[in-house]
């Protein structure tokens, strides 16, 4: 309690003493006396269309106002005419005019490179010409409509650096991304995300099992609110968020309003379907029962006890009597996609405005999953004065979701019923009553019976005050609150395993809060017009809080009790856990003339999850930027738009890896037995747990050639984690399994490249083109004992290989004479042992990217985007399963695939003879089934037509836009399964393992869009 | 502006020293283990703990005991988990994960054993009386030395672990003792334990009486037969509290526990479940029957002259498949059987008969005794007393008894690897493979635990 109280009186404080440095200015603002009305328009120089938002201010004044949507403006100011106007807009050149009259007409040029654009940077923008580090600015626009739920699934092959992986098909639920490799084995590698200032979580709040798949907390926001996106990745752009930036930073800013701009309603509807490319090729009932006799026969049996040898012997019957049951087609399905967004933006002189609301209704190819978010977002600014501004956002969402097992585990899994169960195998018994078979639900049962949801009702907000003390000088304090409360159901009935034999339910709900303060103090000056100079100053304070309270039921007196209310038997539990982290950070930076730039950043964090005397990190930061254009030798080359060079350096971290409580000594109480409760210890104390350090040089350039009209980024960078936390294994003598520990270092080095390029440009026809491609090598430099990932201990992370590699048996081919697997005897002892098992490739890609070509022809549009990835591995376990020679009986599945097997001496084939499990042909962890998962897909086909504006004039309407929007369209691929991104691990880290995963589906979306 | 700046840092200051109060979070669900075991009530709990940490999943839950029925001719392998027909097969390597999670599990009840034998005999509580600190320090010495005896006989020579675990330096690197150090460290914990413990009848906590029946087991497998016999008769003669229950079923069916069948068993809840029943029951019963009795189990099971009313272990699911019925109840509250009465019989039976000089006959007082253990064990199922007469065909009618009598208790391969039978039985070429290897993951994490066992 009494640290509540600090922490209160920290932020009462912190608002007493804005307001009193807020406050003289307040005072002293006056009735302003008017000397002059300028009336003017700002208007494109191309089109002398007017230019909306466009921000228009007197030169030596802070009086700025914004144009309206027909680019007109009305200057009502003390100032007297003749003054001079400095109006910028994005994309624009900035532009100053001298207003001499009454009116005044300017025309923009829009700027030949994106110099101009300004970028969101940490705790700033800047312009793109002034960004030292590795930022890359990015939008939603081609990509929003792609079926995935999240924004971080839309974005894979947007951004130089940033890896994504979709891991299943399911909409909504948790993908890989990986910026810049991946520097933890615990923690989780996933970038920082701040929205509107709040930094977010983006772990799940799931605690049922949905079969190696979790949902995405990143999913709880609509797309379409969202304005833009900054990847920020070296240490100079990243420093400033110290302990949480070493897996890199993602900053959403979502649409606000313009000051002066008339109101403005967007209405976008799309709906579509989506539908798996393909499915798995099984083999038939009579080809299973072959294989079973044969696997039979190899392994000692006779050919007159095989088990398909006819019924009147005692047989299963022949294998050509065995029917074929298709289940795979009773849980694919067409699925149905909706979305609807509408908006409002708008703004008069001191309040802007962006309200909005949005419906998005996914259903997943694999019946019954279906994801269903409701949203509602409203940005608010006010001018209290003309140096003061307040603000709220506000993210309101709640997103449902029809939940299923999807890969892993027996009970109740979607595709082990349907994907697994031997197809010989009628869906009835004897008596003519449905059963599961192979040990899996029945598929019929499974989905009539199926009733798992969960509900996450998520609110982020942030609430701002600004004032600019003197100019240049302006003090920003915040309060945010990200608040998700996440409630699950789970009610399994007597026809499914998990209900029998009388039924279970679970009802869990967790809560998490993020509360956050912020200050910072920022002030910018001149020196001789050559020097400027850069002071920012601030602190936070973050408090996160999980908690979550699950009950169970079992003993249901029928199916139609649903609630554990009327359960026989109920267990409860419960769980909390707090971190709180504080932190003061400083950058200074200095440009001269445009042409140097140089800054220097240091964060100080502390937090509650280290040990006593390791809490406070520090993490420094410099960046330098050589502008060679400003230089005199290229100015006047004039093939050269743009050439600037940029280095940096700096120290980031991640607190990730270790738990909240991760380094006390603690012992828990829950041991009970016969009803007593029982302590014991839980886990051993770790004093010295510190902070995880990732070093990171980067150095790059940006080059624009050809009056901008095509831009290259590069970069090429270099990291380090040391002190990288780890549950270390500790001796089992111990009584402990492991500790958490710094203890290991992990390299990453890697290069982005990302070209845009204005092919064509005429009055009617547009053509242009961008491009990225990156490349990471991760190695794992220190490691003491290995650590193991995954089902089945297939991916090892060992010291000297990357992470996540598989750790496997090598299959060298199958001996023609014998039919057996040959090995890769990698110890030479003679014998294969598991001593022989290597790493043999691991899940990340040589090099991925996109590619996206836009087209414009009058008022059609097309948009054509390309992801790729080469050289990863995925590990098809599907196959592992499917390809089993008969051995696994009447257990699972075999794949059409196995019945090309080696039968007789000479066969070539890469599928061995049967000899059952786990002998040698069909061992665990063998190499075989380890796939290239590399891949072309066309991520997005987008279609548009914009209706002429007379026509749209003419019905009152300011824009329509008629789309339609493909994605998936195809997909280039080795991977023998259906999708190479597939991977079933509900573990953060765990990646490449294809364990019946939907894949991506492909989608067909129809989409009209009016704006008034 | 001066006013601001001076204010500024006056707020920097001071929220500065706010910070290092505000990083102080506590959990709410566990304590530092600074203050652990200190009064009678933290004296009972931590031993709670140690019983928990002997019903744990990978203990006596299921993992441990299943490496005792499945290595042994009773039990088939139907799911998808390998380890399993590694067990099966015979040839089980050292990354199997059941070997690994038994290992685990018993260092675990073996160091949390360890702090209540450390830290309860120094409590000074006035309510902690001399006569129950030696109840509850008794009771862990007889779980550490149940663990110390199922280390021994299942991987042979391990680490002794004797202390408690303070810091992340403490019990690692210590290498392995031979097995007969193992086996006189279980001895010397039992002894410890006998005098502490009160004689009195327990079912499911460790009294007098259960460390005599675990004596009992130790002298079997020790080849010690005079003392076998003589502490299985200390149980079998204290026949208000302890008898054959009939038929078979009784001391499990019906959601039975802590019948006068029982020695020791390990109590189960709503709360505190075993996962038994999960490997065994079908999937109609919320199973997943990752193993079931083969078919020649069946077979000996079903014989109305072999299993007499044991086949009340096996029953028939929805798709005409035999499952394994003795871990059946719903919720999860089944009993793991540690030691019945049915045992001592049988341990008796096999000492006697031991004793008996080879060319002995039923008249003999050893083997003749010896016959009427198993008689008494054989009538309670329904069957008629053995053909056997000599010394060698009672023997091999005792282990015959055994394998259908513990069909799903972990006997059969530690009862075929003491007599050495299993080469013969189950066709072990390898005798090395007696012993389960060291897991390989612990020969990674301590070097001190190198090499593995011969053959491995």
């Amino acid at each position: 309690m009494q640290k509540y109280n600090q922490l209160k009186r920290i932020r009462v404080f912190t608002w007493i003493l804005g307001l009193i440095i807020i406050f003289p200015f307040i005072a002293g603002a006056q009735q302003p006396i008017v000397n002059s009305t300028l009336h003017g328009q700002v208007i494109d120089q191309v089109s002398r269309k007017g230019i909306a938002g466009a921000s228009v201010s007197i030169v030596g004044t802070t009086h700025s106002i914004q144009t309206d949507k027909d680019g007109r403006f009305n200057f009502v100011t003390g100032q007297k005419l003749p003054y001079t106007l400095t109006i910028t807009y994005i994309g624009y050149e900035t532009r100053q005019v001298t207003a001499k009259d009454e009116t005044i007409e300017i025309e923009l040029k829009e700027s030949a490179n994106q110099l101009n654009d300004v970028v969101v940077v940490a705790y700033g923008s800047q312009e793109r010409r002034n960004v030292i580090g590795s930022v890359t600015k990015t939008s939603l626009e081609d990509v929003k409509s792609i079926p995935g739920g999240s924004f971080e699934s839309q974005l894979q092959g947007k951004v130089a650096g940033v890896q994504i992986t979709n891991n299943t098909g399911v909409p909504g639920e948790t993908v890989n991304i990986r910026l810049r490799g991946a520097n933890s084995i615990n923690g989780n590698n996933n970038p920082l995300y701040v929205i509107d200032g709040v930094f977010i979580s983006n772990s799940s709040l799931q605690t049922f099992d949905t079969g190696g798949k979790s949902t995405s907390p990143i999913a709880d926001i609509n797309p379409n609110d969202i304005e833009s996106i900054s990847v920020l990745k070296d240490a100079e752009a990243t420093v400033l968020y110290g302990v949480r930036g070493a897996n890199g930073v993602v900053i959403i800013t979502t649409k606000r309003g313009k000051f002066g701009q008339k109101p403005k309603l967007d209405f976008n509807l799309s709906n579509g379907f989506a539908k798996a490319i393909k499915l798995w090729e099984l083999a038939t009932g009579p080809q299973h029962a072959e294989l079973i006799n044969e696997n039979y026969i190899n392994t000692g049996g006779t050919f007159a006890t095989r088990p398909f040898r006819p019924v009147s012997e005692g047989g299963r019957g022949l294998p050509e009597e065995q029917q074929t049951y298709d289940r795979l087609s009773q849980v694919f399905r067409t699925a149905g996609l909706q979305n609807y967004d509408i908006s409002v933006t708008g703004g008069n002189s001191g309040t802007k405005y962006y309200i909005s609301a949005g419906y998005n209704k996914q259903e997943s190819i694999l019946a019954p999953i279906s994801f269903d978010r409701a949203s509602f977002k409203a940005n608010f600014d006010q001018k209290l004065t003309n140096k003061i501004t307040v603000g709220i956002s506000n993210t309101l969402g709640r997103t449902y979701r029809n939940e299923g097992r999807a890969g892993d585990g027996p009970a109740g899994g979607l595709l082990q019923a349907a994907l697994h169960t031997p197809t010989y195998l009628s869906p009835y018994n004897e008596q003519g009553v449905l059963v599961g078979r192979a040990g899996f639900d029945n598929v019929e049962l499974l989905l009539k019976n199926y009733d798992i949801n969960s509900t996450s009702l998520r609110y982020i907000g942030n609430l701002y005050g600004e004032a600019e003390i003197l100019p240049g000088l302006r003090f920003r304090s915040s309060f945010g609150l990200d608040y998700t409360n996440y409630p699950e159901s789970e009610y399994w009935n007597t026809f499914l395993i998990s209900g029998s034999p009388n039924g279970l339910a679970t009802s869990s709900i967790g809560q998490r809060t993020s509360l956050l303060n912020e200050q910072t103090l920022s002030y910018t000056f001149k020196v001789n017009t050559k020097h400027t100079f850069g002071i920012l100053v601030g602190n936070t304070l973050q408090s996160d809080v999980n908690n979550t309270t699950s009950t169970r039921g079992t003993g249901f007196a029928n199916n139609s009790y649903k609630l554990i209310s009327s359960a026989a038997v109920t267990t409860g539990s419960q769980r909390w856990s707090r971190r709180n982290l504080a932190a003061f950070f400083t950058k200074l930076d200095y440009n001269f003339d445009g042409k140097y730039l140089l800054d220097f950043s240091l964060r100080s964090d502390g937090s509650s999850a280290f040990g006593k005397d390791k809490q406070w990190g520090y993490f420094p930061g410099v960046g330098a930027a050589w502008q060679l254009k400003e230089e005199n030798f290229l100015r006047n080359v004039d093939f050269i738009t743009d050439l600037k060079i940029r280095t940096s350096y700096g120290i980031t971290g991640s607190q990730n890896g270790a738990d909240d409580f991760s380094s006390l000594g603690l012992w828990s109480g829950g041991s009970s037995y016969q009803g007593s409760p029982g302590t014991a210890p839980q886990q051993i104390a770790n004093p010295n747990l510190g902070w995880e350090q990732t070093t990171q040089f980067n150095t790059g350039f940006d080059l624009a050639v050809l009056k901008g009209r095509l831009s290259f980024t590069f970069d090429y960078y270099r990291k380090y984690t040391s002190d990288g936390i780890i549950s270390s294994p500790l001796a089992a003598t111990t009584g402990f399994n492991s500790y958490t520990k710094n203890e290991i270092e992990i390299s990453n080095r890697g290069y982005e490249l990302s070209i845009n390029s204005t092919n064509i440009k005429g009055r009617d026809f547009t053509w242009s083109t961008s491009f990225n491609i990156s490349g990471n090598k991760n190695k794992i430099e220190k490691l003491s004992a290995p650590v193991k990932f995954g089902s089945r201990d297939l991916i090892w992370n060992i010291q000297g290989s990357s992470l996540y590699s598989f750790y496997l048996y090598k299959e060298l081919y199958v001996d023609p004479q014998t039919g057996n697997v040959v090995y890769d005897d990698y110890n030479k002892d003679g014998k294969i042992t598991a001593a022989d098992r290597q790493i043999y490739g691991s899940v990340w890609p040589k090099f991925f990217g996109g590619m996206g070509n836009n087209f414009a022809y009058k008022g059609i549009d097309l948009g054509v985007f390309f992801s790729f990835s080469y050289g990863n591995k995925v590990y098809n376990h599907n196959r592992f399963f499917g390809e089993a020679g008969g051995a696994r009986d009447a257990n699972r599945i075999i794949f059409a695939s196995n019945v090309d097997r080696w039968q007789k001496p000479g066969d070539i084939t890469n599928t061995p003879r049967p000899d059952g499990i786990n002998n040698n042909n069909y061992k665990d962890d063998g190499s075989r089934w380890l796939e290239d998962g590399s891949f072309l897909r066309l991520r997005a086909l987008t279609l548009g037509y914009t209706l002429p504006k007379s026509l749209t004039e003419r019905i009152k309407l300011d824009r329509v836009r008629l789309s339609v929007i493909a994605s998936n369209l195809f997909l280039i691929t080795n991977y023998t399964g259906l999708d190479p991104e597939s991977s079933a691990s509900s573990s953060q880290n765990a990646q490449g393992i294809d364990l019946g995963t939907p894949p991506q589906p492909r989608s067909f979306q129809f989409g009209i869009n009016v704006s008034l | 502006m001066k006013k601001a700046i001076y204010a500024l840092s006056v707020f920097g200051v001071l929220s500065f020293t706010a910070c290092q109060k505000y990083l102080d979070v506590e959990p709410r669900a566990s304590i530092s283990d600074k203050q652990t075991i200190y009064d009678k009530a933290s004296a009972q709990t931590a031993l709670t703990g140690v019983y928990a940490a002997l019903a744990n999943g990978g203990y006596y839950g299921t993992t441990f005991q299943s490496i005792g029925y499945l290595n042994g001719d009773n039990v088939q392998w139907t799911g998808s988990q390998s380890q399993v027909q590694e067990f099966i097969n015979h040839n089980v390597s050292a990354d199997n994960s059941t070997i690994s999670g038994a290992w685990s599990a018993i260092y675990l009840a073996i160091s949390r054993a360890n702090h209540v034998i450390a830290k309860v005999p120094a409590v000074t509580d006035p309510l902690l009386s001399q006569a129950v600190k030696d109840q509850i320090v008794g009771q862990a010495y007889f779980i550490r030395g149940l663990a110390y005896f199922d280390l021994a006989r299942t991987w042979g020579s391990v680490p002794l672990i004797t202390k408690p675990t303070e810091s992340a330096t403490d019990n690692s690197g210590i290498s392995r003792s031979p097995q007969n150090e193992v086996y006189a460290l279980a001895l010397s914990d039992l002894e410890k334990a006998e005098p502490l413990l009160t004689e009195t009848t327990d079912r499911y906590k460790a009294t007098r009486k259960t460390v005599w029946a675990l004596k009992a087991r130790y002298y079997l497998y020790r080849g010690d037969w005079a003392n076998a016999e003589s502490y299985a008769t200390r149980l079998i003669a204290d026949n208000t509290n302890y008898k054959l229950l009939k038929p078979f079923g009784s001391f499990f069916q019906n959601d039975a526990r802590g019948t006068q069948e029982s020695v020791f068993e390990i109590f189960y809840s709503a709360s505190e479940t075993n996962g038994h029943r999960g490997q065994w029951q079908p999937q109609q019963n919320g199973g997943t029957r990752q193993w079931a009795p083969n078919d020649a189990l069946v077979a000996l099971l079903n014989d109305p002259l072999i299993g007499g009313t044991r086949s009340a272990l096996i029953a028939k699911d929805n798709q005409n498949r035999w499952y394994g019925n003795l871990y059946y109840r719903s919720p999860a509250t089944d009993p793991s059987y540690v030691i019945r009465i049915a045992e001592l019989y049988l341990i008796r039976a096999e000492a006697r008969a031991n004793q008996a000089s080879a060319a002995a006959t039923p008249a003999d007082d050893k083997l003749g005794g010896a016959i009427a253990d198993l008689n008494a064990v054989r009538d309670r199922s329904g069957l008629a007393g053995t053909p056997a007469v000599t010394k060698a065909d009672v023997l091999l009618a005792i282990e015959n008894e055994r394998r259908v009598e513990f069909a799903f208790e972990p006997h059969r391969w530690f009862d075929l690897v003491r007599t050495g039978r299993a080469s013969a039985v189950l066709n072990i070429t390898d005798v090395r493979k007696y012993l389960m290897p060291i897991p390989n993951d612990q020969l990674l994490i301590d070097p001190a635990l190198r090499p593995n066992n011969p053959g491995y």
